[in-house]
């Protein structure tokens, strides 16, 4: 596994305001980094961004690299960066069992099968590749939407408040085993909530500048 | 029973023409009616020479142009989606929707014929050709421009469908997941969106194949005449005396070739569907190709530059004094033709008019009536129901219907003509409203109800007024729709009503260009001049109520 790196990134809407200036930072394989600020401070923004699909109507210059490779100029597809959203966006027209091997990578049929029963059974959900995803709670549909995202072999992975949706009770589970099934990789987590990040993660806090409206304070502390 | 009274009415008033107009083509058709039609009709039309071949060329032209559409249509989504040029497009494409038929095949002859504006544009510098050249005809033996015609008018509907359908299915966001699964976009569209999507288009699309396979005055102006279509093929029969079974078994065996179609369409999803499963469940990522996209830009473009540019070539001649071949462009103008009072077009304008408003209002005051009984739980929720007009082929209802009236002494009646064309009206007004009117906050009503108003205070001063803008827009199609039928006219008007549908298709052989082209520039007119003011009303509305308003409290400040 290799580091995420992002350099200079600099975003700004088509007015000219600064959603973020100048923003450095390096994510090593089995690190949590945590994007914290208000809404609007431009942290969904920083994501579509290192996936390739930010409005192109924000300016952007900056670089990301993943170990040697620089992958800004590189189409969404062949960044390999896992996202995950505050929706699951399971597929509705698809089984669990076909949501997953629609993210599987490569694979004889029978290994890709195998690989999605070992991983349904790694989230606690064995047996459960031929229901319909809307027959399932939403922790469920959390752990097979992770699940998809890990099966298709990313370098590194972002989360978008994915846990922002789920109970109070749920999340806490969700939470280990995000945290669990993504131990090695570069994790970058948007989130509101302190409480969602990890033991020793590391913080990034956006904060607002009232000159040129939210800019990064690039203030690093550890979590909780 | 009684709460239930009026729906069970309109249902019938709807649903007895179908079944008549279905019972009064298949009698003809099985020698029950030898008064009406002598003869064997099946044996009568199966001997005819013609028949094979037009039931050939239909499937061709019918098929080709359905299968094309839907390339087209998948094409543009998957190439335009989020661009600028599909912005462009959405406010474009609804204007052309409500161009007529007829209207776009005379545009399309006058502009790509041996001597259409294309020719004398590149004549003779470019060709060389100081004569119309003699090397390709319109219309074909192919029937490919009748398939041209067809896409061109088509593509923007089934289009138009898909999109209003896309926000319901998270396209940005499924694209965004698939693509960082390491999907190109043509395989997030193709294993993600489209699947999803064509299960909601497909009644729009079975209704366009049943358009196509039986369309009538699309093949008068673009299709071959020998052989002719299989309707156009009828259309010659039911207009002998002693054909007419032979024609009514015709209509019959067209109705059940579509319903074969259908079939076809139904079982070839299937298999697709489970042949896109197996792909989808490979995981095989596929490759962005930006030629593709490319490719999708320059034929949407090419498509909608065609039905503008045909419609431009209209407008050219109707106010052309003399045009000559090879000439770019006319060289005498004659603004005179539309300002002269020509009964040629005053007439027919009218009649198309005061037909085409009374349908449309009588459309609009079912739709509305069925959608509150619906909502009052005095009438099911049946949407199906309504389309069957719009996918039994018109011939084979109208042959009946016009035996029907016949029978009853109510042929060549205006009224009868209205209520033909209200049923194929009812169906496009139910479709828009039914969304708007499910839609609405039900706490409108509950609050007003609260404040003291009764039933139709409630309906008239808060209901109707919130849902102004898809009334209007309902009321523009409606027009759109009632302008552009050619068939229901004909047969049950018995000559007696000159529509501009009617005047643009008999008059395309003889009459000269200039007046053709004034007629089919007029019949684009009307439902344009309902779609802008189906735009400015609801504005004019609401302006007029915040000047209201603002009155009122001046008013109310200063006492």
């Amino acid at each position: 596994m290799h580091p995420l790196h992002v350099n200079g990134l600099t975003l700004q809407l088509p007015g000219g305001q600064f959603l973020v200036r100048e923003l450095t930072f390096r994510i090593e394989p089995g690190e949590v980094l945590v994007l914290m600020g208000p809404s609007g401070s431009g942290k969904s923004s920083i994501l579509a961004w290192l996936t390739g699909t930010a409005d192109p109507r924000i300016c952007a210059s900056g670089d990301v690299w993943l170990g040697d490779t620089c992958i800004t100029s590189l189409p969404t597809e062949k960044r390999r960066l896992g996202l995950m959203l505050q929706q699951d966006y399971l597929f509705p027209h698809m089984s669990v069992g076909d949501n997953l091997l629609f993210g599987l990578r490569g694979g004889t049929r029978t290994e890709r099968l195998a690989k999605v029963c070992d991983s349904l059974s790694n989230a606690g959900l064995e047996g459960m590749q031929g229901r319909d995803p809307s027959t399932l709670s939403g922790g469920q549909r959390a752990r097979v939407s992770l699940a998809r995202t890990l099966l298709s072999d990313p370098c590194a992975l972002l989360l978008d408040e994915p846990f922002s949706r789920l109970d109070t009770a749920m999340r806490e589970q969700i939470r280990r085993f995000t945290w669990d099934s993504a131990a090695r990789l570069p994790v970058l987590l948007v989130t509101h909530d302190t409480f969602d990040a990890p033991e020793g993660a590391t913080i990034l806090d956006i904060g607002q500048s009232d000159a040129v409206g939210p800019v990064v304070r690039a203030e690093m502390k550890d979590a909780r | 029973m009684w709460r239930r009274l009026p729906a069970v009415l309109l249902l019938a008033l709807f649903g007895c023409p179908i079944v008549l107009g279905l019972l009064g083509t298949l009698l003809p058709a099985l020698g029950a009616t030898p008064n009406l039609a002598p003869g064997n009709g099946f044996a009568m039309v199966l001997q005819d020479s013609r028949f094979v071949g037009a039931t050939l060329l239909s499937l061709k032209t019918g098929l080709g142009a359905t299968l094309l559409v839907l390339l087209f249509t998948i094409i543009a989504l998957v190439s335009l989606h989020n661009s600028r040029l599909w912005v462009w497009l959405s406010a474009t494409l609804p204007p052309l929707l409500a161009v007529p038929h007829a209207a776009i095949a005379v545009g399309l002859v006058f502009l790509i014929a041996p001597s259409g504006a294309l020719v004398r544009l590149l004549s003779p510098a470019i060709t060389g050709w100081t004569r119309p050249p003699d090397m390709w005809l319109i219309p074909d033996v192919y029937g490919l421009s009748l398939i041209l015609g067809l896409v061109i008018k088509e593509t923007p509907f089934l289009l138009l469908t898909a999109a209003a359908q896309l926000p319901q299915l998270n396209v940005d966001a499924s694209l965004k997941i698939g693509r960082t699964l390491g999907y190109s976009p043509a395989r997030c569209w193709s294993r993600l969106i489209l699947p999803q999507l064509y299960p909601r288009i497909r009644l729009t699309l079975l209704i366009i194949m049943a358009f196509n396979l039986t369309v009538v005055d699309m093949a008068l102006l673009l299709g071959p005449s020998n052989p002719p279509t299989l309707s156009v093929f009828l259309m010659s029969l039911v207009n002998d005396p002693g054909s007419r079974a032979a024609a009514s078994a015709g209509a019959v065996l067209l109705a059940v070739l579509v319903a074969v179609c259908f079939a076809v369409v139904v079982i070839l999803e299937r298999l697709v569907s489970t042949v896109a499963r197996v792909r989808a469940r490979s995981g095989a990522r596929g490759r962005g190709s930006s030629l593709f996209r490319v490719f999708g830009k320059l034929l949407a473009l090419l498509s909608v530059s065609l039905s503008i540019a045909a419609l431009f070539v209209l407008l050219i001649w109707s106010v052309t004094q003399r045009w000559r071949f090879p000439d770019a462009y006319p060289s005498a103008w004659a603004f005179d033709r539309w300002f002269s009072g020509n009964s040629s077009l005053i007439d027919p304008a009218i009649s198309t008019l005061t037909i085409a408003s009374a349908a449309a209002l009588l459309a609009m005051v079912a739709a509305v009536t069925w959608l509150e009984l619906e909502r009052r739980g005095c009438a099911p929720k049946i949407d199906g129901i309504w389309f069957i007009p719009l996918l039994v082929p018109q011939v084979s209802l109208l042959f009946g219907w016009q035996a029907m009236a016949y029978w009853v002494g109510a042929d060549g009646h205006w009224l009868t003509v209205v209520y033909t064309h209200w049923l194929y009206t009812m169906p496009y007004v139910i479709l828009i409203l039914a969304v708007a009117w499910r839609e609405l906050d039900p706490a409108w009503s509950h609050a007003a109800h609260a404040l003291g108003a009764g039933y139709w205070r409630v309906l008239f001063i808060i209901r109707l007024p919130l849902l102004i803008k898809p009334l209007s827009q309902a009321f523009a199609i409606a027009i759109a729709v009632s302008v552009a039928q050619y068939l229901p006219t004909l047969l049950l008007g018995g000559g007696r009503h000159q529509t501009l549908a009617i005047e643009l298709v008999t008059s395309f052989g003889g009459v000269d260009r200039r007046t053709i082209a004034a007629l089919a520039v007029l019949q684009s007119v009307l439902p344009l001049i309902a779609f802008v003011l189906a735009l400015l009303y609801p504005r004019w509305c609401s302006a007029r109520l915040a000047r209201k308003n603002a009155l009122a409290s001046r008013q109310w400040i200063r006492s």
